[in-house]
């Protein structure tokens, strides 16, 4: 457009701006429909890849999970609710359900151990001993999607990462910043010593301590006076792989 | 699972806050529940009537992990036992413990099934014969600690089930009895 000088040049600029923002609504509720058209026939060819690999869905932890992928890109939850055209489908919604329950036994019968925190490869490989001569196999993505379902029973069930490691918890307590990477540290050797706190985190000692000491009241940290260097070592079971080896004794 | 000769231990065994008694109680309930079916199981595949807590006994220790159950720890593990009624201090001071991997009453019972079985039932024998001789061989009762093996012979003499005597030498009793 003509560039105008004066009063009308500024009416037609407010006029072009109109015009082109008239313009790209219009583009825009197109592309809309036309997301909405593409979705739905994506939605339909969805279901009706569903329906034909069933059994795989079923069967196979890897191919479930990049279906469960496939699906939120769609905007689809299988898991939704135990009714409706999915569960009915797949029947996965029992699925689920089951391992939730299951998972939640698992958490109760470590506790007394690890203070109710559990890392997911433990939970995994304690879920499978349970779940011997189960049909379907489970993955850590099923029990992180199991566990999501917990969350929103609110039942206190929380995934959190530290380090390079996810942990389940299971009580309501939340771990401080401090507590987390003390966790940190001790994923290397299993424990640390309230020395190596302070000088590799740079704290002071009335600042570990309490950490330490708090870690320990909640049942996250066992104390270990037995090394023939006399320091005392704060050991944490949720990192290491010992939750199995004393939950299989009550499992 | 590590191997101390025969014996397989459980894997807390392993993990060395397990050998130190812990401060916070809801920990040290599992830890002792833990170790006094431990001590339990360990006792009756052994075949281990008595333990002298001042003593070495290669139950407490896992030299694999360098770590030893301090004396606090015994004790308190061996409390435990004392007041599930599966083990008994033999003295005030606590310095040894008498493991009751069956109780006394259920070793009456596998004395009393024992007799039947032999066809002693109005026979005479040497307590010695009893924890020693041929027909005890093959069985729970052989090499049975004689204390405990007394006692299970009290509940029975109480029950009428026989007649405890002192035999013709001071060293053995014998038993008479009337199954």
């Amino acid at each position: 457009m003509r560039r105008r000088a004066g009063i009308g040049g500024l009416q037609n600029a407010a006029a072009a701006r109109d015009q082109y923002r008239l313009l790209g609504e219009n583009v825009a509720r197109l592309r809309t429909d036309l997301m909405k058209e593409q979705l739905s026939t994506f939605r339909s060819q969805l279901e009706d890849f569903a329906r034909k690999h069933k059994n795989d869905i079923r069967k196979n932890p890897a191919f479930r999970s990049q279906f469960h992928e496939m699906c939120a890109k769609v905007g689809v939850d299988p898991l939704a609710s135990n009714k409706g055209f999915w569960a009915e489908l797949l029947g996965i919604g029992d699925f689920y359900y089951e391992l939730g329950v299951q998972i939640v036994d698992v958490c109760l019968a470590t506790r007394p151990h690890n203070g109710g925190l559990i890392n997911l490869e433990e939970l995994c490989k304690l879920l499978s001993q349970r779940r011997k001569g189960a049909r379907e196999v489970v993955s850590e993505d099923d029990c992180l999607r199991a566990i999501g379902k917990l969350k929103v029973l609110g039942s206190g069930f929380e995934v959190i990462t530290v380090g390079k490691r996810k942990l389940v918890r299971s009580v309501p307590t939340e771990l401080k910043k401090d507590h987390n990477e003390i966790l940190e540290l001790s994923q290397a050797q299993g424990f640390v010593t309230g020395e190596e706190v302070e000088r590799r985190l740079s704290w002071s000692t009335g600042r570990a301590t309490d950490a330490l000491e708090t870690l320990l009241d909640e049942g996250l940290a066992m104390i270990d006076e037995g090394h023939r260097d006399g320091k005392r070592r704060y050991w944490f079971p949720c990192v290491s792989s010992v939750s199995s080896f004393v939950a299989s004794e009550t499992i | 699972m590590q191997t101390l000769g025969d014996h397989k231990f459980p894997h807390f065994f392993n993990y060395p806050p397990y050998f130190t008694l812990q401060p916070v109680r809801e920990t040290q309930e599992k830890q002792i529940q833990l170790w006094k079916e431990l001590i339990l199981d360990y006792c009756r595949m052994q075949k281990i009537f008595v333990i002298n807590v001042e003593e070495v006994f290669l139950l407490f220790s896992n030299p694999a992990i360098e770590r030893s159950l301090n004396h606090e720890a015994r004790v308190a593990f061996l409390s435990a036992l004392v007041s599930d009624g599966r083990a008994e201090w033999t003295d005030k001071s606590h310095r040894q413990c008498l493991i009751l991997w069956h109780r006394i009453k259920d070793w009456a019972d596998i004395i009393l099934r024992f007799v039947k079985e032999n066809g002693l039932e109005e026979s005479v024998m040497t307590v010695e014969e009893i924890r020693s001789g041929i027909e005890s061989r093959g069985t729970e009762i052989h090499g049975m600690e004689r204390m405990v093996l007394m006692r299970a012979l009290k509940v029975l003499e109480n029950k009428g089930k026989l007649a405890i005597f002192k035999g013709s030498s001071t060293d053995d009793e014998g038993v008479k009895f009337s199954v």
